[in-house]
């Protein structure tokens, strides 16, 4: 038994890891290549998760997420010594959900070991491609051949519960070619999918190059096969990108889905605790050097956490159930309901009962469905 | 100085940039009426977006004082005209103030329609007319082919009319010396009833409508009780006096030939009519001055804010211009498609492009204005006849007995190699070919039956682009004419969208239905559900277009925790969204109106 008790408000924890040994081309998150500071980040890191772990006595947390950039860079010691840390500091939960993001290329024995040591249960593999001419497109440096090694390695070592991460919309690649990764990956047995559809960002390198990427059709096309092909492999497609065999649903993942609270360490993680949102900033030397100023982002008014529980909600297979809706916001869920039948007769949305949810024809172009859905709410606001 | 012999009122007829406004700016400055350092440029004409555009839309007058070379000091009262088809009516005001013409040629140019067209109005005024050469400084000048262009076309002499560079200040004195020796003094009784003609008036904050008029005989003195003759509106004249470059002067008197102003705390430009005779209330002239004639409206369209919110200030913008506009007429008018705006009635093409032109750029309003119509007159079967200036308004085909368009008389000069080009236009725009005109050896005069409709939708730009802008147009209303006519209306996934129907000739209506439904198809973003744009004319429907359904619109990736990020990306597609009018289910850019409206600019 835990000597921590579940009456304790529940708790997601994710750490960054702002290393990579090469910047992916079309990689948003905070990270550098640069890994001089890695010592010192990891100090700083541990400073936090020690101050962090007294003011957090009052949750339990049920889920660790350490993420990047690329945790496995840090090598098996600075790793062991954090995921270490975080038991001794933070109040876990027994059965927590310990994942870490795997770059195939640095994923070798050693780090497995220490992982499996430190309790860590769920390992995402960053596997992006099943053809490495896509790869060295998008600047990854390792190859699928290393990718498939190490999940192997992985699977020795114990590891039951693995994700892999798939790219569909790359330049150049025809829905033959992402429906033949996807079928690799499928060799691997993983328990998990997350299948993500490129999108340039400005500011990265391959926004800069602005390549052509296939048009929307064709992307809408290669998603909706792959949909259909890991439904039939037995998957549940339980958000729009994310795909997982019964019971094996990220934990972490669902906690940004349905507003629950999770804290955020390390430069340019976000935090949702107390109903305030709050992330530090994307400067590892202002980390380092201990400025433990967050960029405090918004308290969110309540009609707008409406719109942001639907914005969430949305995106998962469950949806949104208006009974919820209603006893969370004490609201009248009429006007959205309107707006979701409105939607009805083109196949976009479903229903059973009271729970509404997107079809996965509506997951393509869901943003524009939640906007429609809740400006509905909003209308009725200010009405 | 009111000694009649001494008085010169005269006026300058040019084509748009032949130098109108440079050579009266010369003539003030050369009877010291400014200095070159009080001198904006082209004085006369104080309206931004006149001088832009390089028209005049209102007409002024000034008064300045010529020491000619006879040692007498003359009285000079230039009359400004304004430059455009649209405003042909004004334009003859403006010569029956006068005795006396300036005819400004460009010496590269030469005769364009326009500059044609107000010379018979000229001439048919009984005004003398001086041609005078400007630009001779240009390398292309040909001032001998000018003269022999202008004694062919338009039959005067022109053999020692003066060669000027109003830019270069050449020879300006020459042209003063021929107003003095070649414009007859005014006639008219100073001793009888007043008898004054307006030829425009103009609101002012503090002293009300100003009402510039020349006078024909009589006085005109302050504390006097005035009748206009045709609104039969009296007033008591607070000011008289003459204009200035910069301003006003006033004066205790104004006598038969004088050309100035006056005021009477007069609320409203609409009681001061151009063309209007001004007399005495108590001892009024027997008959009123020829050729007064109601402003009438030729365009309409609609005109609406782009914010349905600056309703008021549209409302508000559209009150002001009307103060100094007459011609300007509007009433409120609702759209599904569009909100609140106005049905605003305008002289024609240019009118309405000015009057937009100065919403948005005076008023900092941003507008959507729907297809301009003409009025259509239309007899129903129980014998009734309606007018009608908006498809919204027009009836049931089943009721109607006889539907009728309004045509001109179009006339177009060119320069005989684009013949060619421009009688197949206008006879795709079913204009009825009446005469052609040799005026010289290569310069041609067309001229043609036409429909405005015809006109208001892409005449000038066409013929700009197929005579390289050599050719000009003139037009002026001619009758009505029974016309197979059609509404058709614009549907958008099913439903109507009001502001788009138009009324067009039924050989016309499919062409026309066909291309807005292009436009609309590459205007209207793609949305959720598949958008059928249809056109139809009762409830048949004659072109068809598909907007597809949107495939693809979603954030793959949640960014961890960043809800922020994702909202903020969700929050500008939704303000993407404001500026599209909601019509049922379907989201409308206002570009798809501008690009409906500008359908055939490529």
């Amino acid at each position: 038994m835990s000597k921590f008790s579940y009456r304790n408000k529940p708790l997601g924890l994710y750490l960054h890891i702002p290393f990579c040994v090469k910047k992916c081309g079309y990689c948003d998150f905070y990270s550098v290549e640069d890994r001089e500071l890695m010592k010192e980040y990891v100090s700083a890191l541990l400073l936090h998760i020690r101050s962090y772990g007294k003011v957090c006595s009052g949750y339990t947390v049920d889920t660790v997420y350490i993420g990047g950039g690329t945790p496995t860079c840090l090598g098996p010691k600075y790793l062991g010594r954090i995921l270490q840390e975080i038991r001794n500091k933070f109040p876990l939960a027994e059965d927590a959900e310990i994942t870490v993001e795997c770059n195939p290329e640095s994923t070798d024995k050693k780090v497995l070991d220490v992982m499996k040591k430190q309790g860590v249960n769920r390992l995402s593999f960053g596997v992006q491609s099943a053809h490495d001419e896509e790869l060295r497109a998008i600047g990854r440096i390792h190859t699928f051949a290393q990718a498939k090694e190490a999940v192997e390695l992985a699977r020795e070592k114990g590891f039951a519960n693995i994700s892999l991460d798939l790219m569909y919309g790359l330049p150049g690649q025809t829905q033959e070619m992402f429906l033949d990764s996807v079928e690799q990956c499928l060799g691997l047995e993983p328990q998990h999918l997350s299948c993500y559809g490129l999108k340039l960002e400005p500011g990265t390198p391959m926004g800069r190059e602005n390549p052509v990427l296939p048009d929307d059709g064709a992307q809408a096309d290669t998603y909706l096969a792959m949909c259909e092909r890991l439904r039939d492999k037995g998957y549940e497609h339980y958000e729009i990108s994310n795909f997982a065999k019964p019971g094996c649903r990220s934990r972490h993942n669902m906690k940004y889905w349905d507003l629950s609270e999770y804290l955020g360490l390390g430069p340019g993680a976000h935090s949702f605790m107390n109903g305030r949102r709050f992330a530090f900033a994307r400067d590892l030397k202002a980390y380092i050097g201990g400025e433990d100023i967050v960029q405090d982002e918004d308290e969110v008014p309540t009609f707008q956490r409406q719109g942001e529980y639907l914005m969430v909600r949305l995106r998962t297979a469950d949806g949104v159930d208006f009974l919820d809706l209603e006893k969370r916001y004490n609201i009248d869920s009429t006007p959205y309901e309107e707006a979701f039948r409105g939607l009805m007769g083109n196949g976009l949305v479903a229903h059973q009962g009271t729970r509404w949810y997107l079809t996965e024809k509506g997951f393509l172009v869901s943003n524009s469905i939640i906007n429609i859905v809740v400006a509905a709410g909003q209308e009725q606001m200010t009405s | 100085m009111n000694n009649r012999g001494q008085i010169r009122n005269f006026s300058i007829i040019a084509h748009i940039d032949h130098g109108k406004s440079t050579l009266a700016d010369r003539l003030l400055e050369q009877c010291k009426a400014v200095t070159q350092r009080e001198m904006e440029e082209q004085l006369l004409d104080n309206m931004d977006l006149e001088r832009e555009r390089g028209i005049t839309i209102k007409a002024r007058a000034v008064r300045m004082e010529y020491e000619a070379d006879d040692g007498n000091t003359y009285q000079m009262n230039l009359i400004d005209t304004p430059g455009h088809v649209d405003f042909n009516y004004e334009v003859s005001r403006s010569l029956a103030a006068c005795e006396g013409a300036l005819l400004v040629v460009d010496a590269a140019q030469g005769i364009e329609a326009q500059t044609l067209g107000n010379t018979y109005l000229a001439i048919d005024a009984g005004l003398e007319v001086v041609p005078v050469i400007n630009k001779i400084d240009l390398p292309a000048a040909d001032p001998a082919r000018v003269k022999n262009e202008i004694e062919d076309i338009i039959g005067i002499p022109a053999e020692d009319s003066p060669e000027i560079s109003a830019k270069m200040n050449l020879n300006i004195h020459e042209v003063l010396e021929r107003i003095v020796s070649d414009v007859p003094p005014p006639s008219g009784d100073a001793e009888a009833p007043l008898k004054a003609l307006v030829f425009d008036s103009q609101y002012d904050p503090y002293k009300g409508v100003i009402v510039y008029m020349r006078l024909m005989d009589g006085c005109i003195r302050p504390g006097m009780r005035v009748k206009m003759m045709a609104t039969g509106a009296v007033f008591q004249v607070l000011e008289c006096g003459y204009l200035q470059p910069f301003g006003l002067s006033p004066q205790q008197e104004l006598r038969a030939g004088e050309v100035g102003y006056f005021t009477a705390s007069i609320k409203n430009v609409a009681d001061t009519r151009v063309g209007d005779t001004v007399t005495e209330a108590d001892r009024p002239t027997a008959e009123a001055l020829p050729g007064y004639r109601p402003a009438r409206p030729m365009v309409y369209c609609g005109i609406y804010t782009e914010d349905g919110s600056k309703y008021p200030d549209l409302r508000d913008a559209l009150e002001k211009l009307q103060l100094n506009d007459a011609a300007l007429s509007f009433e409120p008018e609702s759209s599904v498609a569009l909100g609140f705006g106005f049905r605003c009635g305008f002289l024609g093409m240019l009118h309405m492009e000015v009057i937009q032109e100065r919403l948005e750029r005076e008023f900092d309003l941003d507008l959507v204005t729907t297809l301009p119509s003409v009025v259509y007159e239309i007899t129903k079967a129980d014998g009734t006849t309606v007018h009608c200036d908006n498809p919204h308004d027009y009836p049931d085909p089943a009721v109607i007995e006889e539907a009728r368009e309004p045509f001109v008389k179009a006339t177009i000069m060119t320069p005989n190699e684009f013949v060619g080009n421009i009688m197949p236009m206008c006879q795709e725009r079913r204009g009825v070919f009446k005469d052609m005109q040799y005026l010289d050896a290569n310069l041609v005069e067309l001229h043609y039956e036409m429909p405005i409709n015809e006109i208001i939708y892409d005449f000038f730009d066409a013929l700009k682009a197929r005579t390289k802008g050599y050719a000009s147009l003139d037009y002026e209303f001619l009758d009505y004419r029974p016309s197979d006519l059609v509404k058709v209306d614009m549907l958008l996934n099913g439903d109507q969208v009001d502001a788009l129907s138009f009324i067009a000739h039924r050989e016309k209506a499919y062409g026309r239905a066909r291309r807005i439904c292009e436009k609309l198809k590459e205007n209207i973003p793609r949305q959720l559900f598949e958008i059928p744009v249809q056109a139809a004319i009762g409830g048949k429907v004659i072109a068809r277009e598909t907007v597809k359904a949107m495939r693809k619109d979603v954030l793959a990736k949640c960014y961890g925790g960043d809800i922020t990020r994702k909202k903020k990306l969700l929050e500008k597609q939704k303000e993407g969204k404001k500026k599209m009018r909601s019509l049922g289910t379907v989201q409308l850019p206002t570009e798809a109106f501008m690009a409906v409206l500008k359908l055939d600019e490529e």
